[in-house]
């Protein structure tokens, strides 16, 4: 079949306007679900999946892909208005978004995420278009030695967003680290600091931890001191992103989006660690590197850059491999089961239609997002002119119910208050919170690839430098443990 | 207010405590735990006999996904809810029988439950690459007297864990401790991959979770445990290969509540599930998946799952499986 064949059999199935208008209401859905602080883009997509289950296979799909690329962008409108980010992978997105809403620039710094957003969706899906089948093989040469070596060199990021002190920065994640140890040990099955209380034994919730982190640490600094903001300079969103602040960050935004898609083909990373990548890369390689975590419109566009770029590249190894990337492509998989469809290389012969009205589909949907995330950055960003006094208790309330409704457990709005104490402890310390989040996603990776390695091996830490990937990865990170070094010794001791 | 208007506040007032009398079991919402996540095996099933199973209770059923710790996060949710009806569980047989048959420390036991159905079965398979070069049993236990074999699981506990360690046993592999290696993983899928990839040798799960690799030629599949042959699975069963004894390691899933569920409520769960396995496109959607549709009364239940909870733990203590910890 030729490509103008596969292309018109995709047409017909897509040419509908139910499957536009699910694209269409799956991006509001995901854009609104991912901007409420708790609801994040994972829960948007698992709580529209039963609606899918009497749609057509294509609508029902691209329903989901609507709501999961909406949700990535939806959750960089919190993160820049009111600091918490809406859905983890938009966390990186706080570090310059936030700043520069405090100086008054909401708008521009919102536009920037939705164009950074959108390049990189664009990119992500001609990746996945064009270099499926590539990169879906590359994908699966990466077994637990060479995800060892790829998780160490990401770990060299909390040098990036440690701030001022890269002291204080590895407290941050050292912390991080202890934290993520709780719960069930991957290879004995036993109880980790769980204190025999059953709600530990899945370690601590993920959102929670994040919400608490970023969210309740603002609030618990407003209820101390509820007059300090006063008289500071806030409010006025409505600056906009002009043409050369989007020209200025464009390598950024490419570099941010071929991150976000080499992470996203592989599948056990997810967006999160993508965003902090990118972000630290355009920072290490930008001449004001200094204005980077105080206001950056390019840390902004490479954070949002991304974590988007991942968003069309998970779907590599889903419908090459029919292997999920992470827990919202587990979940959009399952709607694949539900019509019986099988995802995997013989999709691309027996369902040729469907793979093209799904490409077809992820086109068109870059172009929704931008319309839908226009009308979103104009309806969202007055709440930036909302009086914090006003808009604390209200962002309070969202945070504890969202918390709650991921697994309708209270013990986790408990862990949110904790972390929240935690999180505000190191906020007068002046501690990142940066390198916390980094470690508490990354160290059970680390430690579970090199165990498994490990069992892989007998034993033998020969396996961990098994092949060119697992070298290359070891030689950057050397480079970079070396450049940072090198960065410390530059600045004069005070 | 009226004489009259307080006779007839009197009147409803007296039909609403009688109604509250004689009202029966379910008089509201019934809220159902997912104890794992959207997507994933036990969810699809069991949203796909919500509907049917609404209409026959009557009342809506609220669907929650509480996950965490393979299923034990959302079990304790429902061991410690009121046993009144209003809170049942999905339960499956990683969190029901797999889970503690091996763990001394989770906070339950079968015990804690009471099962008023089963009505899903999942034949489960073992399968391996392509590249490995391995194509039946006989070539795998070769290749474990060599040495170097590997499987992979969704975890320590885990259904495809036990299973692979029950075949490799069935098989007269001596050690199955030593001789070959576990390689956990996180998830189902990532199992899968592990496979996929090259970081284990084989997989043995339940078959709908391996049907797609198979029919895209990924993995080929070795032995299924059922006996009868399983769609799409170009393997032998487990009869065929004279291991009539596997045929106990199935998938399953079921409805149960706490323990103390009266016994009236238990009856009423065995009569809409008998109504609801009725609907056919519920059974349609269950089969193509490959589901075996196997409607267990609350008796039953209770015996099936206690049945292979038996063989999973002498299995488990005989090769030392035990997770004390």
């Amino acid at each position: 079949m030729s490509l103008a064949d596969s292309l018109m059999a995709g047409l017909s199935v897509v040419a509908s306007f139910e499957a536009f208008f699910a694209l269409f209401a799956g991006i509001c859905i995901g854009v609104v679900g991912g901007a409420i602080p708790g609801l994040s883009a994972t829960m948007a997509v698992a709580l529209t999946l039963p609606f899918t289950f009497t749609l057509q296979p294509i609508t029902g799909i691209l329903l989901l892909l609507g709501v999961y690329k909406g949700g990535i962008f939806g959750g960089s409108i919190p993160a820049i208005l009111i600091k918490t980010p809406g859905t983890p992978a938009s966390s990186a997105t706080i570090l310059d978004g936030h700043p520069m809403a405090e100086k008054g620039e909401a708008g521009r710094a919102l536009g920037m995420a939705l164009w950074a957003s959108c390049t990189a969706d664009v990119v992500s899906n001609l990746a996945l278009i064009l270099f499926a089948g590539w990169l879906a093989s590359f994908a699966l040469s990466f077994g637990p030695p060479e995800f060892f070596a790829l998780i160490l060199f990401s770990l060299t990021i909390i040098a990036g967003v440690s701030g001022e002190s890269l002291l204080r920065g590895a407290l941050s994640a050292i912390l991080g680290l202890l934290l993520a140890t709780i719960g069930l040990d991957l290879v004995y099955g036993t109880n980790r600091f769980t204190f025999g209380d059953p709600n530990m034994m899945g370690g601590l919730n993920f959102i929670a931890v994040l919400i608490g982190l970023f969210a309740i640490p603002e609030i618990i600094a407003m209820a101390w001191n509820p007059t300090a903001h006063l008289g500071k300079a806030r409010s006025l969103g409505h600056t906009k992103v002009s043409f050369a602040d989007y020209r200025r960050s464009f390598r950024s935004i490419i570099r941010g989006s071929l991150i976000g898609v080499f992470l996203g083909s592989i599948p056990g990373i997810g967006a999160a660690p993508s965003a902090f990548l990118s972000y630290s890369e355009a920072r290490r390689k930008s001449p004001n590197r200094e204005n980077f975590g105080k206001g950056e419109i390019e840390g902004v566009a490479a954070s949002e850059a991304g974590n988007n770029g991942v968003a069309g590249a998970t779907l590599i190894p889903l419908l090459a491999l029919g292997v999920p990337g992470d827990v919202i492509t587990a979940i959009i998989i399952g709607a694949f089961m539900i019509h019986g469809l099988q995802p995997g290389p013989m999709m691309f012969i027996l369902n040729v239609d469907i793979i093209y009205g799904l490409f077809i589909g992820l086109i068109v949907s870059s172009v929704f997002l931008f319309i839908v995330g226009s009308v979103a950055i104009k309806g969202f960003r007055f709440v930036s002119d909302v009086p914090k006094r006003i808009l604390m208790p209200a962002v309070l309330v969202l945070c504890i119910y969202g918390v709650f409704a991921v697994n309708n457990n209270i013990f986790d709005v408990g862990v949110m208050f904790a972390m929240g104490w935690v999180g505000y402890l190191m906020m007068r310390m002046h501690i990142p919170a940066a390198p916390f989040l980094i470690a508490f996603i990354l160290g059970p990776l680390l430690e579970d690839n090199f165990r498994q390695s490990m069992l892989m091996s007998g034993s033998d830490p020969s396996i961990l430098l098994r092949g060119p990937i697992t070298w290359f990865f070891w030689a950057v990170t050397i480079i970079t443990i070396v450049a940072i070094a090198r960065n410390i010794r530059k600045i004069p001791r005070a | 207010m009226t004489l009259k208007g307080t006779s007839v506040a009197f009147a409803i007032g007296a039909v609403l405590t009688a109604s509250a009398a004689v009202a029966e079991y379910p008089e509201r919402p019934i809220n159902m735990i997912i104890p794992y996540g959207a997507g994933g095996a036990t969810d699809i099933s069991a949203r796909t006999i919500a509907e049917p199973l609404g209409n026959a209770v009557g009342k809506p059923l609220v669907m929650a996904n509480v996950t965490g710790a393979g299923g034990a996060t959302g079990s304790v949710a429902v061991q410690n809810a009121k046993p009144d009806g209003y809170t049942m569980l999905f339960a499956r047989v990683g969190s029901h029988s797999v889970n503690p048959a091996m763990k001394a420390t989770l906070p339950y036991t079968l015990d804690d439950f009471r099962f008023v159905t089963v009505y899903e079965i999942n034949p489960a398979a073992c399968a391996v690459s392509p590249s490995s070069g391995i194509t039946t049993m006989d070539a795998l236990i070769a290749k474990v007297n060599e040495g170097g074999v590997s499987y992979s699981s969704s975890g320590v506990g885990s259904f495809p864990h036990l299973a692979s360690a029950m075949v490799m046993s069935e098989f007269g592999v001596a050690d199955v401790m030593n001789d070959v290696t576990h390689i956990p993983q996180k998830g189902g899928g990532a199992a899968i991959t592990a496979v996929l990839n090259g970081t284990a040798t084989f997989v043995c799960t339940n078959s709908s979770s391996l049907a797609s690799f198979v029919a895209n030629k990924q993995l080929i599949p070795l032995l299924v445990t059922t006996s009868e042959p399983v769609v799409g699975f170009d393997a032998p069963t487990a009869n065929d290969l004279g291991k009539d004894s596997l045929n106990q390691l199935v998938g399953w899933t079921g409805i149960a509540g706490p323990d103390g569920l009266p016994d009236d409520v238990a009856e009423k769960w065995g009569a809409w599930m008998a109504e609801a396995t009725q609907d056919p496109q519920f059974t349609e959607s269950m089969t193509a998946r490959g589901s075996v549709i196997r409607l267990m009364d609350p008796v039953e239940a209770n015996e099936f799952i206690q049945g292979q909870y038996n063989v999973f733990r002498k299995l488990v203590d005989d090769l030392g499986m035990r997770i004390e910890g």
